[in-house]
């Protein structure tokens, strides 16, 4: 079963699962062991068009593309994590949060927030909740896309992005303002538009498709949340025995 | 009967000692068309978006006088691109947006969103993700999203903005159409030639005052064409040094000539 066809819930209770239990198991075998698992998981197909940079690339490629996408944000923390501390808890440290940045790059390459929204309100939450959560999602491509055509934009006025640390400096500013202005620009015009077309608190909104939820999914949801809380009380347990 | 109703409305923005609208009065009956006419920062904008409920009350600021809706509105803000849900990864889950959160019965939402689409001449793109499409397909859509909720007021401010000709033309007719049907529908536009076959009324805006009032004759009117809002015929007739009256149209400077 590929990643984009699993429940909504199940997608989620997985992204937050392998992170707890990179910091819950002893590391560095217990991140080492979730950091593998999230990197697998990064291969595996779902990977949604929407994620900048995929675009309409064969299945395998597609998949590579969110593998490397989780291994580059991971690798500043290294890099940061290197400076401040020694090797092994460098390793410890940066396993976990890898497994953090690798579980939440497939989340959101496989997550479809349309189908997340379905799902929170087939489920009874509120839809301006579900919004709000499915638009945090959504937002690191649709940045990401607008950040590339904000640089696309400054290379025609003569902006180099390349050069040494001044001038890099220079082209940082020349993207981030514009990108955090048009952004709360548009903040205000989406609230506008949401409110006008009913996204307002309160409401009852009708599920057009609500994804399917297999029994088998909400106990293997279950099963993740008491693997959790298992693993955490026998490791305070083995930590600090009576 | 009156679906929007005015009464000496005047409206600041948040942290601005100036007035965007001053002393207003306007009302808008079911099954007519006024368009608002003004130069950039007349108040048009802030007009619809305080017909529309949402200022003061979403984007603050203060409001003075009284404002009266009677049915549920639905505006069309300019840019398309800032109207997606961003929710929907096809045409048609885009347009069904808005009528699922009012909560309608499923087969209600599908009537009204296939209706929509095809008012708009949209089908043929029900199944594409609306972030492959062209800025005026994409206003389309925001149409059809804003029909497909059924509003008894429809407020559309620069909605041939993104438009080709063609476009323009489907827009224009739809507007017509809708008012056939007994909606009523408040234009802010500055496409000023559609304005004789798509208007009833005509509400020329000045520093967010209303500055005159009348049928879309007003736009051949010497005053009216100083201030840059003469239809192109009636400003090229002026421009000529012809006599007045200045035609609004072709059609009625040919019936002139004869």
């Amino acid at each position: 079963m590929t990643g984009s066809r699993l429940h909504p819930f199940t997608l989620l209770a997985i992204a937050g699962a392998l992170p707890a239990l990179a910091w819950i198991l002893p590391a560095p075998d217990g991140a080492a062991a979730t950091l593998v698992v999230s990197l697998v998981l990064t291969l595996t197909p779902g990977a949604r068009l929407g994620l900048t940079g995929i675009g309409a690339s064969p299945g395998w490629r597609r998949r590579l593309v969110v593998f490397r996408m989780a291994l580059l944000t991971a690798a500043p923390f290294w890099l940061f994590l290197l400076l401040l501390h020694d090797v092994p808890t460098t390793i410890a440290t940066g396993l976990r949060i890898t497994t953090m940045v690798a579980t939440f790059v497939w989340l959101v390459a496989v997550l479809e927030p349309a189908r997340l929204v379905e799902a929170m309100v087939a489920a009874g939450w509120s839809a301006s909740i579900a919004y709000l959560l499915a638009a945090t999602l959504s937002a690191v491509p649709v940045l990401k896309a607008r950040a590339q055509r904000i640089v696309e934009a400054q290379r025609c006025r003569g902006l180099s992005p390349r050069g040494g640390i001044p001038a890099r400096l220079r082209a940082l500013q020349a993207l981030a303002l514009p990108l955090v202005l048009s952004a709360l620009h548009e903040v205000d015009e989406r609230a506008l538009a949401l409110e006008t077309r009913g996204l307002v608190p309160g409401i009852r909104r009708t599920p057009l498709a609500p994804p399917h939820d297999p029994a088998a999914e909400r106990a293997a949801r279950w099963a993740l949340l008491l693997v959790c809380l298992f693993t955490l009380v026998r490791r305070l347990i083995v930590q600090h025995p009576s | 009967m009156k679906s929007l109703t005015l009464d000496h409305a005047s409206y600041w923005y948040a942290a601005t000692d100036s007035s965007a609208l001053r002393a207003v009065s306007l009302d808008v009956a079911q099954g007519e068309v006024v368009a608002l006419v003004g130069a950039l920062g007349a108040g048009a904008s802030t007009l619809l978006l305080v017909a529309a409920d949402l200022a003061p009350r979403v984007i603050g600021g203060r409001l003075e006088g009284s404002v009266s809706r009677h049915d549920r509105s639905g505006i069309v803000l300019p840019t398309p691109w800032t109207q997606v849900s961003g929710m929907a990864f096809t045409v048609w889950d885009e347009v069904a947006f808005g009528p699922a959160n009012l909560g309608w019965p499923a087969h209600e939402i599908a009537r009204q969103v296939d209706r929509a689409l095809e008012r708009l001449e949209l089908v043929p793109l029900a199944s594409r993700d609306p972030a492959t499409l062209s800025g005026g397909e994409l206003q389309r859509v925001i149409i059809a999203a804003i029909l497909a909720m059924d509003p008894g007021l429809v407020l559309f401010d620069e909605p041939a903005a993104e438009l080709d000709a063609e476009g323009a033309a489907l827009l224009w007719r739809l507007i017509r159409l809708l008012a056939k049907e007994g909606k009523a529908i408040l234009l802010a536009t500055s496409a000023l030639d559609a304005l004789p076959d798509v208007a009833d009324r005509v509400v020329w805006l000045e520093d967010g005052a209303v500055r005159a009032v009348g049928t879309p004759d007003l736009l051949a009117e010497g005053a009216a064409c100083d201030a840059g809002l003469g239809t192109s015929v009636a400003t090229v007739w002026r421009t000529g040094g012809l006599p007045a009256p200045y035609p609004l149209t072709v059609a009625h400077a040919v019936r002139g000539r004869r």
